[in-house]
C-alpha cells in the first residue's frame, strides 16, 4: 500500500503530493470524509470507439458493435472496457468474432487507468479536501477484419 | 334555440325596424309587426289588413287579390291559403273593397320603413364590411383603389379620419432620426427604467423569448428550436448564460469578527461553510443555505454562493463575496446589516460608493479621456459634445433596489463594511464538458507591456501592475496555469469549484473570422504530463487565486478605459495586412477576470459529474466584448429556462422555485400559481380539465404546509395506537385537522379574498398587499437540510440487496446498521426531532410516463407492489374517477345571478370576479373552493408529496422527477414496505388519473 501509486496527495501550498506510509493512514476515517469518485479520465472519441459499461443491456451493446462493422462501414473497432466491464468487453470481442465464422481477427491491449477520488471533510475543522488516486485495469480490443476480407 | 343562435339572431335583428307607424292617425293595428316579420300569418290577420277601412269603400271581388297593393307576405299568405283551407273560407275573411287613399298611405309608411332598412349599415361599420369574405383582401385598409368602385368614396372618407387621428398620435421623429446614437440610447434609457437591461441585453432581445422578472429584463428561451439541442450542449459541448443579473454582495472586515458575524447565519449541520479551510483560503467557491440570524433550522432565506478573496497578508481584512440571486437580495441585506451591526446610516465613505453614484458623469469621463488621448481626431464626436445633449450609455444599472438607496453599509463596532455590487460584475456561466476548451480558445493570457512601459506611469492598470515584480510573476504562474487546461480533457476533472484568477487581453482582438465550433486537441492532452495531472488533483494554489477584478479601482479604470467597437474597427482597418493580428495590443486592452469552475452532478450515483462548467466573472462594461468572441466558438446560449433543465438534470434544486420554505421561494411559488390560474382561465371550459374529477385538489401550488401537518397527525395517531404502520389504514382522518387548518379554514370563510399567510404557496392571485405578506409570512414547515439526517434517510431509501450495499460503496457498515434501526421507535424520534419537515427527493419512473409540474407523489397500496411483483410490466393503478360536486352548485349560483345558462362562455370567469366579498371567491370550473380538504386521503392513495420539477429526462432515458416529500410520511412509507422493493412510490400528473412506478432516491 505504500507504494506510490496509490497516494494521498494533499493539495498544501507546496504543491507536493505526500505519498502517506502504513495502510492505517491510507485508510479514511468514514465519518470524518464524504468520498466523491471523479469519472475517469475522458479521452475525444473516435466513431468506431465502443465504450462497454455495465448498464447498458449487453445485447444492445453487441448489436451496435456488429451495426458498426457491418452497416457503418469500419473496417476495425476498438472495444474498451474498464473495471467490471473488462470481462463483457472480452465477451463482446469473442461473440463479435464466433458470429463473423473467422472474418474478425481480435488484438487484445491491456492498460492501467488512474482514477481519482475527491475526499471532502465533514466537519469544518476537518482541515482541506484530499484527493486520492488508484489504479483500475483496462482492456482495449481491436476487432478487425483479418487479410483477404 | 341555443344560446349562441339566439345572440346571433338579435345581432341580425338589431337595426330592423320593429315597428310601423303610419302617419295615419287612425290606423293603429295590434299586430302589424307580426305582419313584417312572418308573411304566413297574413291570412289570419288577413282581416286586419283593411281593419279600420272597412267603413269604407268597397273591396274587390272575392279571392282575386289586389296585385298592386298587398305587401309580398299578404300574396304569399294567399297562396298558403289557397292551398291550406280553401278558396272559400279565405275569401270570405277579405274586405270588399278599400279606400284608396288610405291604403296608399299606409304602403307608403311601409316602403319608408323599408327604405331605411336598407341604407341602414348594420354588422360591423368597416367599409368592406360590405364585401363577402373571399372579395376582402388586406390591402384594402389603406389602399381605397382595392375596393370597388361604389365603395370608395366611404372608404376613402374612413381613411382620412383614421389618417387623421393617426398623424395626431404619432409627431415623433422619423425612424432615421429614431435610430440616430443618441435617441437611439435615450430610448434604451427610457424602456429600462422598469426593468433594468444586462450587457447582452440586445443580443438576447432578438434572439429569444424575453422575461421580465426580478427587476431585469431576462432572456427566457430560444426562440429556435433548441431543446434537445442544448441538452446536447450541456452534455457534449458548452451552452453559455449570462448569470449577470446575480447580485454580488461584498463583504468586508477582520476574518474572526466576519465569521463569528457569518456563522450566526448558517449551521455546519447542512455542510461546509464559509469557515470551512478549503474556502476561506479562497482557492474555492462555496455554497451555502443562509438563515436569519441564529435560527436554523428553522427560517432560512436562500442559497448563497460565495467566496473568499485569498490573503494578502497574515493580518489584513478579508473581503468576502456573495453571490445571490436578486430575489434574496432584499432578504439577505437586512440580515446581513444585523448580524455585522452595520445599522448605522450608509456612509458616505470614499472607497466604494463614489463611482455608482455619481454615474451620469462616470459614464462621461471616458469619452473626454478618449478625446484627451487623440485630440482633433473626430470631428462629429465633438460636435455632438459641444451640443451637451447625449445622453450617457447606461451600462450601470440595477433592477432591484431604489436609486436612492445606499450601496454600502459600515459597523463603527465591528469595522465590517458590506456593499452592494449589483451589475457591477458580470458572470457568465458556461456548462458543458468542453466549456474549458472554449475558455482557452477564447481567451489569451495578457500579454506583458514592452519596456517602455515599465518606466513611465500611465493611468492605465496594467503598466502599473507590471511594475510590481511579484505581481508579474503572479501573472506569470496564473499564465501558466491557464495553459495547463488545454491539456484537461473535461471540465470534471479539475476539483470542484476551483478558482483562478487571470488577466487577459481583449478578446476582440483575437476574434475569428468565421464561427467554428471548439474541440479539444489531442495533442495537447498528450502532452501535458505531469503538470495537468498535478492541476487536476490538486486545483489552483491559493495565490493564483488572486485576481485585480477584486479591487474597485482597479474594475473601474477597465470599465472606463474601454476601447470602444468603433475606435477597434478603425484600428483594425488601418493594418497593413488585412485580418491580421492588432500589434503590439493597445494597452487599454487587458481585463482581470476571473474563472471559477462549477461542479456538476455531485450527488448520487448517475450521471456524475454531468453538467460541470466554468463561470467567468468580468467587469461592467466589457459583456458584449466577451460575449460575442465565446459565441464564435460554437457554444449554444441557453436562458432561464435552460438553466431550469440543467438544475433538473443536475438533480439540484433550482433557487427560487425549489425554495418552499425560504421568503423568496413562496414569492416566486405565489406567482408562478398567479400565472397558471391564468393561464388555465384563458381556456374554454371544454379545453380545461376539471381537476376536481381527477382527484387533484392544488394542481397550481403545493400545499406544503398542509402536507406536513397532516402527516404529523397521522404519525402521531399511529404512534398513539402503537400499531405497525401499514398503508392501508394509513389515511389520515380528515375531520381531525390540525389547528392550523381550523384557523384557515376560518380565514377563508371570514375574509374571503383575504391572503393566507400560513400557506406559503398561497392562493392568492399576486396583488401586492399578498406579495409583502408573504415576505413577513414564516413558512411552519422547513426543508430537511441536515445532512446526517439525510443520510441516514437516503440509506433507508435504497432496498436492503447486494446492488444497493455495493452501490453505496464507502461505509457499508454504518448504513448496515441504519438499516436495521429503521423500526416503528426510530420513526418516531426521528419524527419528534424533524418534526413537519420535507425531503427533497429525485424519483426516476420505473417504465412510462413522464411526470409534471406539481404531480403528485403517493404511496402504493401493497396490492400494487404484488402486482408489479407478478408483472414486470404493470404499468400502474388507475385512480377512480371522482365527482364534481361544485358542478351543481356553481350552476345554482349561475340562476341566482340571472345570468341565462346559455352564456356559459365567459361564466368562469364572471363567476371569478362578479361575487362580492361576503362570500369566499369561487375558483374556476375545475378547481377546488378554498379551504382544501385533506390533501392525503383524497385519493385511493396516500398522498406523500409534490413534484417541483419533472420531465423526460434526456440523460437517463426515462421519466424523472425531483420533489419534496414529507418526511413523516417518508418514513411511514419505508417502514412499511418489503425490504425488496423499498422506495417504491407512484407518481401521477395532476391533470391524469394514471399512476406510475417510481423509485425515489434522496441524495446527499
Amino acid at each position: 500500500m505504500a507504494d506510490p501509486r496509490s497516494p494521498v496527495s494533499v493539495p498544501a501550498s507546496g504543491g507536493t503530493a505526500r505519498p502517506l506510509g502504513g495502510a492505517g493512514e491510507v485508510e479514511m476515517d468514514p465519518v470524518e470524509f464524504t468520498l466523491r469518485k471523479r469519472l475517469p479520465r475522458k479521452l475525444p472519441r473516435r466513431r468506431n470507439d465502443v465504450y462497454v459499461n455495465m448498464k447498458t443491456d449487453f445485447r444492445a451493446q453487441l448489436a451496435r458493435c456488429q451495426k458498426l462493422l457491418e452497416g457503418g462501414g469500419q473496417r476495425e473497432i476498438c472495444v474498451h472496457g474498464l473495471g467490471l466491464a473488462i470481462n463483457r468487453a472480452i465477451n463482446i470481442a469473442l461473440q463479435l468474432q464466433a458470429a463473423s465464422q473467422g472474418a474478425l481477427q481480435i488484438a487484445a491491449n491491456t492498460s492501467t487507468v488512474e482514477l481519482v477520488d475527491d475526499l471532502e471533510p465533514e466537519d469544518e475543522e476537518g482541515g482541506e479536501p484530499l484527493t486520492r488516486t488508484r489504479n483500475n485495469s483496462a482492456i482495449h480490443i481491436k476487432v478487425f477484419y483479418g487479410e483477404g476480407h | 334555440m341555443s344560446g349562441a343562435k339566439e345572440r346571433m339572431h338579435r345581432k341580425k335583428m338589431r337595426n330592423q325596424p320593429s315597428n310601423i307607424t303610419f302617419s295615419s292617425p287612425g290606423w293603429a293595428p295590434p299586430q302589424d309587426e307580426r305582419r313584417w316579420r312572418n308573411g304566413g300569418e297574413a291570412q289570419r290577420q288577413g282581416r286586419s289588413y283593411g281593419g279600420p277601412q272597412q267603413p269604407g269603400g268597397p273591396r274587390p271581388p272575392s279571392s282575386a287579390p289586389s296585385p298592386q297593393g298587398h305587401p309580398s307576405g299578404g300574396v304569399r299568405g294567399h297562396q298558403w291559403g289557397d292551398s291550406a283551407r280553401g278558396v272559400q273560407g279565405y275569401s270570405q275573411k277579405l274586405p270588399r273593397y278599400i279606400t284608396a287613399s288610405v291604403f296608399a298611405q299606409a304602403r307608403a309608411a311601409e316602403v319608408g320603413a323599408m327604405l331605411r332598412a336598407v341604407t341602414k349599415t348594420t354588422g360591423s361599420s368597416h367599409v368592406f364590411g360590405a364585401l363577402p369574405k373571399h372579395m376582402r383582401r388586406r390591402a384594402m385598409s389603406h389602399n381605397v383603389r382595392r375596393l370597388p368602385r361604389r365603395l370608395r368614396a366611404a372608404a376613402a372618407r374612413v381613411l382620412e379620419k383614421t389618417s387623421q387621428q393617426k398623424k395626431e398620435q404619432s409627431k415623433s421623429k422619423s425612424r432615421r432620426a429614431r435610430r440616430r446614437h443618441g435617441n437611439l440610447l435615450l430610448e434604451f434609457n427610457r424602456r429600462q427604467r422598469k426593468h433594468v437591461w444586462l450587457e447582452t441585453h440586445i443580443w438576447h432581445a432578438k434572439r429569444f423569448h424575453m422575461a421580465r422578472a426580478w427587476g431585469y429584463s431576462l432572456g427566457d428561451r430560444p426562440t429556435s428550436k433548441c431543446y434537445r439541442a442544448c441538452y446536447r450542449a450541456m452534455s457534449g459541448h458548452c451552452l453559455l448564460q449570462d448569470l449577470s443579473y446575480y447580485c454580488c454582495v461584498e463583504v468586508k472586515g477582520e476574518e474572526d469578527t466576519l465569521l463569528r458575524a457569518l456563522a450566526r447565519l448558517t449551521s455546519k449541520e447542512t455542510g461546509p461553510t464559509f469557515g470551512a479551510a478549503v474556502f476561506l483560503s479562497g482557492r474555492r467557491q462555496g455554497s451555502v443555505v443562509v438563515h436569519r440570524a441564529d435560527r436554523y433550522p428553522a427560517e432560512p432565506l436562500g442559497q448563497v454562493l460565495f467566496m473568499w478573496r485569498p490573503k494578502r497578508g497574515p493580518c489584513s481584512p478579508r473581503q468576502l463575496w456573495l453571490w445571490v440571486h436578486p430575489t434574496l437580495k432584499q432578504d439577505l441585506l437586512p440580515e446581513l446589516q444585523l448580524v455585522c451591526q452595520c445599522s448605522e446610516p450608509p456612509e458616505p465613505g470614499p472607497p466604494v460608493a463614489l463611482p455608482v453614484l455619481a454615474r451620469g458623469s462616470a459614464g462621461e469621463e471616458p469619452a473626454e479621456a478618449r478625446e484627451a488621448q487623440r485630440p482633433g481626431k473626430k470631428r462629429k464626436r465633438s460636435g455632438a459634445e459641444g451640443e451637451a445633449v447625449v445622453p450617457v450609455k447606461k451600462i450601470i444599472g440595477d433592477g432591484t433596489r431604489q436609486a436612492a438607496s445606499p450601496l454600502s453599509w459600515r459597523s463603527e463596532a465591528t469595522g465590517i463594511v458590506i456593499s452592494d455590487l449589483t451589475m457591477e460584475i458580470l458572470r457568465f456561466r458556461l456548462i458543458g464538458p468542453l466549456s474549458h476548451c472554449v475558455l482557452t480558445d477564447t481567451l489569451t493570457p495578457a500579454t506583458d507591456c514592452g519596456p517602455e512601459g515599465m518606466t513611465e506611469t500611465s493611468h492605465l492598470w496594467w503598466p502599473e501592475q507590471c511594475k510590481d515584480g511579484d505581481n508579474l510573476s503572479l501573472h506569470h504562474r496564473q499564465a501558466d496555469i491557464f495553459r495547463q487546461l488545454k491539456g484537461v480533457c473535461f471540465s470534471g476533472e479539475i476539483p470542484a469549484g476551483t478558482i483562478l484568477g487571470l488577466a487577459v487581453d481583449d478578446p476582440r482582438l483575437t476574434l475569428p473570422t468565421r464561427r467554428s465550433k471548439t474541440l479539444p486537441d489531442l495533442k495537447q492532452m498528450q502532452g501535458g504530463g505531469e503538470e495537468t495531472r498535478l492541476l487536476t488533483l490538486q486545483g489552483v494554489p491559493a495565490e493564483c487565486c488572486e485576481s485585480p477584478l477584486w479591487e474597485q479601482a482597479v474594475r473601474h479604470n477597465v470599465t472606463e478605459n474601454k476601447i470602444p467597437e468603433q475606435e477597434l474597427n478603425r484600428m483594425r482597418s488601418e493594418l497593413l495586412v488585412p485580418a491580421s493580428q492588432l500589434s503590439p495590443t493597445p494597452p487599454q486592452s487587458r481585463v482581470p477576470v476571473l474563472l471559477v469552475h462549477q461542479p456538476g452532478k455531485q450527488v448520487g450515483e448517475e450521471k456524475s459529474s454531468w453538467g460541470t462548467g466554468w463561470d467567468l466573472l468580468l467587469p461592467k462594461g466589457w459583456g458584449m466584448a466577451f460575449w460575442i468572441p465565446l459565441i464564435f466558438r460554437g457554444v449554444r446560449v441557453g436562458g432561464l429556462q435552460e438553466a431550469l433543465k440543467h438544475s433538473q438534470n443536475k438533480g439540484a434544486p433550482h433557487f427560487p422555485g425549489d425554495f418552499p420554505d425560504c421568503p423568496a421561494g413562496a414569492r416566486f411559488l405565489r406567482e408562478q400559481e398567479t400565472q397558471l390560474v391564468d393561464h388555465y382561465r384563458r381556456r374554454p371550459p371544454a379545453k380545461r380539465p376539471n381537476y376536481i374529477k381527477h382527484g387533484c385538489l392544488a394542481p397550481f401550488r403545493c400545499p406544503w404546509q398542509q402536507l406536513a401537518e397532516e402527516w404529523e397527525m397521522i404519525v402521531k395517531e399511529a404512534a398513539e395506537e402503537e400499531l405497525p404502520a401499514s398503508e392501508g389504514h394509513a389515511g389520515p382522518a380528515p375531520e381531525a385537522p390540525g389547528p392550523e387548518e381550523h384557523r384557515s379554514q376560518a380565514a377563508g370563510r371570514g375574509e374571503g379574498s383575504a391572503p393566507r399567510p400560513e400557506f406559503p404557496g398561497g392562493p392568492e392571485c399576486g396583488s401586492t398587499s399578498a406579495l409583502s405578506d408573504a415576505a413577513v409570512a414564516v413558512a411552519k414547515f422547513k426543508v430537511l437540510r441536515s445532512r446526517k439526517a439525510l443520510r441516514r434517510v437516503s440509506a433507508w431509501c435504497r432496498p436492503t440487496s447486494a446492488r444497493g450495499q455495493r452501490l453505496r460503496g464507502r461505509a457499508p457498515a454504518p448504513a448496515q446498521e441504519q438499516e436495521q434501526q429503521l423500526t416503528p421507535a426510530v420513526v418516531a424520534s426521528v419524527c419528534e426531532t424533524h418534526g413537519r419537515s420535507l425531503v427533497w427527493t429525485r424519483l426516476s419512473l420505473l417504465r412510462k410516463g413522464r411526470p409534471t409540474l406539481h404531480a403528485m407523489i403517493c404511496i402504493p397500496a401493497p396490492e400494487d407492489i404484488q402486482l408489479l411483483r407478478v408483472d414486470p410490466a404493470y404499468s400502474g393503478p388507475q385512480e377512480p374517477r371522482h365527482k364534481d360536486h361544485f358542478r351543481h352548485r356553481r350552476g345554482r349560483r349561475r340562476q341566482e345571478e340571472g345570468e341565462g345558462p346559455e352564456e356559459g362562455g365567459g361564466t368562469p370567469e364572471r363567476l371569478g370576479q362578479a361575487p362580492a366579498a361576503g362570500s369566499p371567491e369561487p375558483p374556476a370550473a375545475g378547481l377546488w373552493p378554498e379551504p382544501l380538504p385533506s390533501v392525503t386521503s383524497h385519493c385511493s392513495r396516500v398522498l406523500l408529496g409534490f413534484v417541483t420539477q419533472g420531465d423526460f429526462s434526456l440523460a437517463a432515458g426515462c421519466g424523472e422527477a425531483l420533489g419534496f416529500v414529507s418526511l413523516a410520511g417518508l418514513l411511514h412509507m419505508l417502514s412499511g414496505q418489503p425490504a425488496g422493493s423499498r422506495g417504491l412510490v407512484l407518481v401521477r400528473g395532476a391533470a391524469s388519473l394514471q399512476y406510475r412506478f417510481a423509485k425515489i432516491d434522496v441524495e446527499v
